[in-house]
């Protein structure tokens, strides 16, 4: 196909193939703790921390890394203190996002660029430092996961078994929650916020319609993820879509099969 | 006399627009939606008038809405000037909701056929059949902002019949200079050895294309939202390869990802057009025009173009 | 050797004071059976010693070792009240949910694979799951989920196992075997055991002390003081007494 001869779609499949390892594994944590919507709360924190960005005259990065951090460990705070569940935690910090950024920008009055072209990216228009990037993002975030596999499934199933086994769930957490942050923040401004929030959640959710296991679904959720960016972007070329939300339907296609399937089998 | 307008045109743009900074209480606020209107008004008017810009600068045009300071702006205001429905559909929602009397009301378009271009486009959308999508930056061909200047100068009048003479004065120098921007234009951008305008941006310079004997192709179509898909940057591609071009034109206030990708992929240079819908932070205080806009625009496109 | 030394412990749960100064301590082979009204501290009381809390203040002791500096977490089961919130979709196999319990060893040097599926096997055979272990844990019933945790807890053969009301809510053929497990490793195995639990009228048949506490300790001794004490009698009547009583063999 004549299409894999341009940079612009070797970066794109490559760059897909590295963050849908990170979402999809990610994924499956994130989705059995109940903060599934984390990836869209992130993105409206991001919002606002770029109306920051832009207003200070600081490159946004420096704003929206640490200020995505912060919110995030804010969030876990939440969950574990303020008694305060998953999904309302993210609600919470998510609106201060948006409601920072909306009153930052009319405030300022304006800025260089198109804010919202901040939360809507292309995947076909990544640079090569930014497939870099991902590479060595999904090292680390697989790497993690790997070395603390055991750790993780104990915590994720039974926090407080986890804790009674000697393991140290604060620490545990809170890696996790801040590779979830980095995350979201580096690769929003890449693939654009639905491309994010769906690799997140879709895979993990196909997984555990057929997957028998806690290995089983970590490993059915990132072959779906990969196999849907790698369709997609095909399929997009094919039938010239845009790529992004074709990758996203993809998965959902992968996503209703795997339901169907548990469906037949159920009725068995 | 036109050292002074221009004078003044560059003080009143370093202050914010409408902050009204001047010794004599003005006696009319002309509320414009765009940049180049806001410039065309400001031309038009005097000292008397005093002219405010709804659109913060950095703000994308098709982006905009109205905030509760700007509904009470025009309720005080006499004269408002906006391009069309099609670049501005928010305008006819405020006007209805307005109870101001005495509101002048320019519709800058009026008597400007848009959309009547017969360029190639990459959107993929069939343009004809959607008249209302059509391309509203018609300002952009200086035979339609001669036309608008004549509307507002016209509305000028009718708000204020007894300055008439300034007014007409006015209208009348600035229209002088837009005719020599064209002319400058037409002599510049003759013999040039590429006959295509390429933007890694939305449609908008299809007039200023068709103006000039240009074929006029763009990545995005009239929205700058639409996400272009792989085959539209394989077909800019081929383009650039096609005619053997060095230079991609990108837009202001648009990520200019894409357009990078594809001066990457290409191996061309990127070159800035600026379609003066509304103005960067940097260029506001740098008190940039239309009329200086537009000087920027011809430098870039005699080297992307290769001219002479 | 003492197991258990609980010392002066004070303990805050979200805000309120929910143990004051409890003492006690807890020997090898001990069956401790913790009884107390609801809210009275008794899970509060075991958080704190598993480590899930921290104390206000106070010293807990397990194996002779300051807790803080307790690392051998693998010689201590714990089966949790309620799993915190389990998800009836959890992918998680019953076999994997077992293995979880070896954790505390992963890092020791010396475990091998083989060791570690054999420590899987014998946790599920004792438990009478084996047939079960593909299926998930949301599929299960709550009496197959209850012996999954309780497979967890022992499979590191623990010198200590701490139950938090692992009968309740549990068919009755499931609880009698629980407990006749317990038991066994009680008697035969010498493991301590500290249990808490609603069923004042059955703990009699297993335990060999009682721990009653509500806020603070109440009583804490053998069941022989606890059934002649006139001080008991006062406090709970002696209808209470007899019915804890009439079930222990002196």
């Amino acid at each position: 196909m004549e299409y894999l001869q341009y940079g612009f779609i070797q970066r794109a499949l490559i760059s897909g193939v590295f963050i849908a390892l990170i979402c999809s594994t990610l994924g499956v944590l994130i989705v059995l703790r109940r903060l599934s919507l984390i990836g869209d709360g992130l993105a409206h924190v991001t919002f606002g921390s770029v109306a920051l960005g832009l207003a200070l005259r600081i490159y946004p990065l420096y704003i929206t890394l640490p200020i995505a951090l912060v919110s995030s460990l804010a969030i876990l705070k939440m969950t574990e203190r303020a008694r305060v569940m998953g999904d309302a935690a993210i609600g919470v910090v998510s609106s201060i996002g948006i409601a920072g950024g909306v009153i930052l920008a009319s405030m300022a009055g304006g800025f260089n660029v198109d804010l919202f072209s901040y939360l809507f990216g292309n995947i076909l228009a990544i640079s090569r430092e930014e497939t870099i990037l991902s590479i060595i993002l999904s090292v680390i975030v697989l790497g993690v996961i790997l070395c603390y596999y055991h750790e993780i499934l104990s915590i994720t199933f039974d926090e407080e078994s986890a804790r009674a086994s000697g393991i140290k769930t604060d620490r545990i957490n809170k890696i996790l929650v801040i590779l979830t942050a980095v995350t979201v923040v580096l690769t929003m401004n890449v693939v654009g916020i639905m491309l994010i929030s769906a690799l997140l959640i879709l895979p993990a959710v196909t997984a555990f319609q057929i997957a028998r296991g806690f290995k089983s679904s970590l490993v059915i959720s990132a072959v779906t993820s990969v196999l849907s960016v790698i369709l997609g972007i095909f399929i997009s070329i094919a039938v010239n879509l845009p790529t992004g939300a074709t990758i996203v339907l993809t998965n959902f296609f992968f996503f209703m099969a795997a339901f169907l399937t548990r469906l037949g089998k159920d009725h068995l | 006399m036109i050292l002074t307008l221009s004078l003044l045109s560059l003080t009143g743009s370093a202050c914010s627009p409408g902050s009204g900074q001047k010794e004599k209480r003005p006696e009319i606020i002309a509320v414009t939606t765009l940049f180049p209107l806001y410039d065309f008004a400001k031309h038009v008017g005097d000292d008397r008038v005093e002219v405010t810009l709804l659109l913060p600068p950095g703000m994308e045009p098709h982006s905009f809405e109205p905030r509760p300071s700007d509904i009470m702006k025009l309720n005080r205001a006499g004269l408002f000037i906006y391009t069309s429905s099609a670049m501005e559909p928010w305008a006819d929602s405020i006007l209805k909701g307005l109870q101001n009397k005495d509101l002048v009301v320019i519709q800058s378009s009026r008597g400007i056929r848009a959309g009547t271009l017969s360029e190639e486009k990459e959107h993929r959308h069939d343009q004809s059949q959607h008249p209302e999508s059509a391309d509203p930056h018609i300002w952009l061909d200086f035979s339609n902002s001669i036309k608008m200047v004549e509307n507002i100068r016209d509305g000028f009048i009718t708000k204020d019949p007894g300055r008439k003479e300034i007014y007409e004065k006015n209208a009348a120098a600035y229209i002088a200079e837009l005719k020599k921007l064209d002319d400058r234009y037409r002599e510049n951008l003759r013999g040039c050895r590429k006959n295509i305008i390429l933007n890694g941006g939305h449609f908008a310079f299809a007039y200023m294309a068709n103006r000039y004997g240009f074929r006029y192709v763009s990545v995005y179509g009239v929205s700058p939202n639409a996400e272009p898909t792989a085959t539209d940057l394989a077909r800019i591609l081929k383009r650039i390869r096609d005619n053997d071009l060095r230079y991609l034109f990108h837009e202001e206030l648009i990520n200019p990802r894409v357009a990078e990708t594809l001066s990457r992929e290409a191996g061309v240079t990127l070159l800035k057009l600026d379609a003066a819908g509304n103005l960067t932070k940097d260029d506001f205080y740098r008190g940039e025009t239309f009329l200086s806009l537009m000087e920027k625009n011809l430098e870039n496109l005699k080297r992307g173009l290769q001219c002479r | 050797m003492k197991i258990i030394e609980v010392e002066n412990l004070r303990s805050r749960y979200n805000g309120l004071n929910v143990l004051d100064d409890i003492t006690f301590s807890v020997s090898e082979g001990d069956y401790i059976g913790l009884v107390g009204p609801n809210g009275s501290g008794k899970t509060t009381l075991i958080k704190n010693i598993l480590g899930i809390l921290r104390p206000e203040s106070g010293q807990i002791r397990l194996f002779g070792q300051d807790r803080s500096e307790f690392h051998a977490w693998y010689r201590v089961g714990y089966l949790p009240q309620r799993l915190s919130s389990l998800n009836p979709g959890f992918p998680s196999t019953v076999e994997e949910i077992v293995a979880l319990g070896l954790i505390s060893r992963k890092r020791r040097s010396g475990y091998s694979v083989d060791a570690y599926r054999d420590a899987v096997e014998k946790a599920l055979h004792m438990l009478n799951i084996s047939d079960i272990r593909k299926k998930k844990i949301g599929e299960l019933s709550g009496g197959q989920q209850q012996r999954v945790l309780i497979a967890r807890a022992i499979i590191n053969e623990p010198d200590l196992i701490i139950l938090d009301e692992p009968a309740a809510a549990l068919d009755p053929e499931t609880r009698e075997q629980s407990y006749a497990l317990l038991t066994h490793l009680n008697r035969q195995k010498n493991v301590t055991i500290m249990l808490v639990t609603h069923d004042i009228g059955s703990i009699g048949q297993y335990a060999n002390k009682l721990l009653l506490v509500d806020r603070r300790v109440v009583f804490y001794g053998s069941f022989d003081e606890f059934c002649s004490s006139i001080h008991i009698t006062d406090l709970f009547g002696t209808h209470s007494q007899h019915v804890i009583c009439h079930r222990h063999e002196f």
